[in-house]
């Protein structure tokens, strides 16, 4: 196994600005020259990346719409650049964004090889020693002099993955290009990427699909506003993804379990409720609680025991328990709430990943929560 | 093996001309589709390359020649613009394709990453179809008075690498200001179209009043297209003057490297 490090990526951020400050005239210029405010409004679409992938992993990158996988990726292909942090690429560098990127449809399939090839970064030389085995990967052979104007969507998008399936390159960067073509293509495809993840390469794969993101990698990077929420194997990052998805705020457990279901919302304060039925009686429905950020940071907990309630057995057999967690202040973010439930002396059920709540206000960008502040002065 | 580092800070200010040269193929590439789609659809295809300059040059010589009456030192009139024109023409095609360049290839610019700079250059290699066009009317028009060239002509290389390199220090500048602000895309053809008459193409530039000819010479193209009929017909020698053309040339092509490496950096954002 090798484990050189392939990609290095160290507090990497990319802040873009928006609203109307943003002007590309040279009358938005001036006028901005001249204005007085210069505050510019702005977003960090990555905020402080840090992390590495070893040679040869095969690593999925997921999140929600705007979590910053185009960003990241766009980054590291070089299209954009960071505005703060580093990232190391070692070895020949290739991303797929797009299939057929500068395919031009007056020119023949041949000549838009040659086209989309060299802006792929390869020379004339190792276009002309790959072009048969591109064309016959593409199944096209009899339409290759034929303007590509005239060609079927699905026979476009062959021969441009084509192109790119036969660069010789150390780190793939994909964006979801898959998502076209016919099924049975798409499968060459994904055959031909596990392929190159086989042969030693280094492949980052950006997708919605989490079938694909199983088959092809071993690693996954789940993104949220901007940062990493957790690195681990497909089925970890999966399980606090879809749990986050399916389930922000509530939870249902199956019929058999003690716990029936837990529901977490925020507004002033942070309300945990469960409802559980117990097997056996005179047991205290003790529930205990720790919410963490998106980074993995546990922030503040709480349960019965620490905070001196008495072990006493005179609660109902089944009902509702309710944590009132008073103003805990939050900064913007998602969080994730661990429920720990037992019997005081016991957890039967210890959910690391259980629900999550966002909270929308941006206040603050620094530290972990906001504190309530008074000021005195004398 | 190849290492890339990307980094928010340690930016270079000039265009990496080792990557450029591994992307050569790009720029040929370019060139081609762009030789390609330009003619593909016309019906006469590679001829209108010949109408355009062959159109331009009428007008200029019954304008100039037969109404103005410049005074050419004895040259035949038609003679003595072609050559002006075939300079020109080259210049102001490519300070205006290569202008527009970046803005057009936008799709490419946001979806892979190349040196940018392998688009203008692309125009420069484009553009020599009208540069090669120009110069065989010119050598049709230079038979047909039989004005065989002097040994000036050893020249003619010099102020067509001079066309060239004024030509991409347009396009380039042109095209990194245009992404950054596109008021830019409105004042390039006015000042084209200025930039001819104020250039020897259709009279002498030996009768510009010598109380403007330093102000007259701060234009570069202005040396050069004096060159190349010197060096074709062997007219007047270029003023020495042409030396402050050749010298605002060379300081203007890197500030145009350097600003276009500037913009190249955030190009992907603000297109």
């Amino acid at each position: 196994m090798n484990t050189e490090t392939a990609i290095e990526v160290r507090g990497l951020s990319k802040e873009y600005a928006i609203g109307s400050n943003v002007s590309y005239t040279l009358r938005g210029a001036i006028s901005n020259a001249f204005r007085w405010n210069k505050k510019k409004e702005s977003f960090w679409a990555l905020d402080d990346l840090t992390f590495e992938i070893k040679q040869g992993e095969a690593v999925g990158i997921i999140g929600h719409n705007g979590a910053g996988k185009s960003t990241l990726l766009k980054i590291l292909s070089r299209i954009t650049y960071p505005t703060k942090g580093s990232a190391i690429l070692k070895g020949r560098v290739t991303s797929l964004l797009e299939v057929g990127t500068g395919f031009h449809p007056e020119l023949t399939g041949s000549e838009n090889i040659y086209l989309n090839g060299s802006l792929l970064g390869m020379s004339k030389s190792e276009i002309r020693s790959k072009f048969d085995e591109i064309v016959e990967f593409s199944g096209i052979e009899k339409f290759i002099y034929t303007p590509v104007k005239h060609y079927s969507s699905g026979m476009y998008v062959r021969l441009a993955f084509s192109v790119a399936a036969y660069l010789n390159t150390d780190i793939l960067l994909v964006d979801e290009v898959l998502a076209v073509g016919d099924t049975k293509f798409q499968k060459k495809c994904l055959g031909k990427m596990d392929e190159v993840a086989h042969a030693g390469k280094t492949v980052i794969f950006v997708s919605h699909k989490e079938g694909a993101i199983r088959n092809l990698t071993s690693k996954v990077i789940l993104l949220d506003c901007g940062k990493i929420a957790k690195i681990g194997t497909p089925d970890e990052v999966y399980r606090l993804y879809n749990e986050t998805t399916i389930n922000p705020g509530f939870k249902r457990y199956s019929e058999d379990s003690i716990l029936k279901s837990v529901n977490v919302n925020y507004s002033e304060n942070l309300n945990i409720e469960v409802e559980y039925k117990f097997e056996k009686e005179n047991q205290m429905p003790h529930l205990g609680y720790v919410v963490s950020n998106s980074t993995g940071e546990k922030l503040f907990a709480g349960n019965p025991s620490i905070d001196g309630i008495k072990l006493e057995n005179h609660y109902p057999k089944e009902g509702k328990v309710k944590i009132i967690v008073e103003q805990p202040r939050l900064k913007f973010g998602t969080y994730n709430v661990a429920i720990y439930f037992g019997n005081g002396l016991k957890d039967f059920i210890a959910d690391e990943n259980c629900v999550s709540f966002k909270v929308e206000d941006v206040n603050t960008n620094l530290g972990f929560i906001v504190p309530k502040n008074k000021y005195e002065f004398s | 093996m190849e290492k890339t580092i990307i980094s928010a800070d340690n930016r270079s200010w000039f265009p990496d001309f080792k990557e450029l040269y591994r992307y050569r193929q790009l720029v040929f590439s370019l060139a081609w589709r762009d030789i390609r789609v330009k003619y593909a659809q016309a019906y006469i295809g590679l001829l209108w390359a010949f109408i355009n300059p062959i159109f331009n040059l009428a007008v200029l010589s019954f304008v100039f020649g037969k109404i103005a009456k410049v005074d050419t030192n004895g040259i035949p009139h038609v003679l003595f613009t072609i050559t002006g024109l075939s300079a020109w023409v080259y210049f102001s095609t490519l300070v205006s394709e290569a202008g527009g360049s970046i803005l057009s290839s936008q799709n490419m610019i946001k979806k892979i990453y190349f040196p940018k700079l392998a688009i203008p250059l692309s125009k420069a290699l484009s553009g020599a179809v009208d540069l090669i066009i120009t110069l065989i009317c010119l050598l049709a028009i230079m038979l047909y008075y039989e004005a065989f060239p002097g040994e000036n002509i050893i020249w003619l290389p010099v102020f067509i690498l001079l066309s060239i390199i004024s030509g991409l220090t347009g396009g380039i500048l042109v095209s990194a200001l245009t992404v950054r602000y596109r008021d830019f895309s409105f004042i390039i053809p006015m000042l084209i179209r200025v930039g001819m008459f104020l250039t020897p193409i259709a009279y002498s530039a030996s009768s510009v009043p010598e109380k403007y000819k330093l102000l007259y010479y701060l234009n570069p193209m202005a040396g050069v297209v004096e060159g190349f009929r010197w060096s074709l017909l062997g007219s007047d020698a270029p003023d020495s003057l042409m030396i402050y053309s050749i010298l605002i040339m060379v300081v203007l092509f890197f500030l145009s490297l350097v600003l276009f490496t500037k913009v190249e950096y955030k190009m992907a954002d603000i297109i």
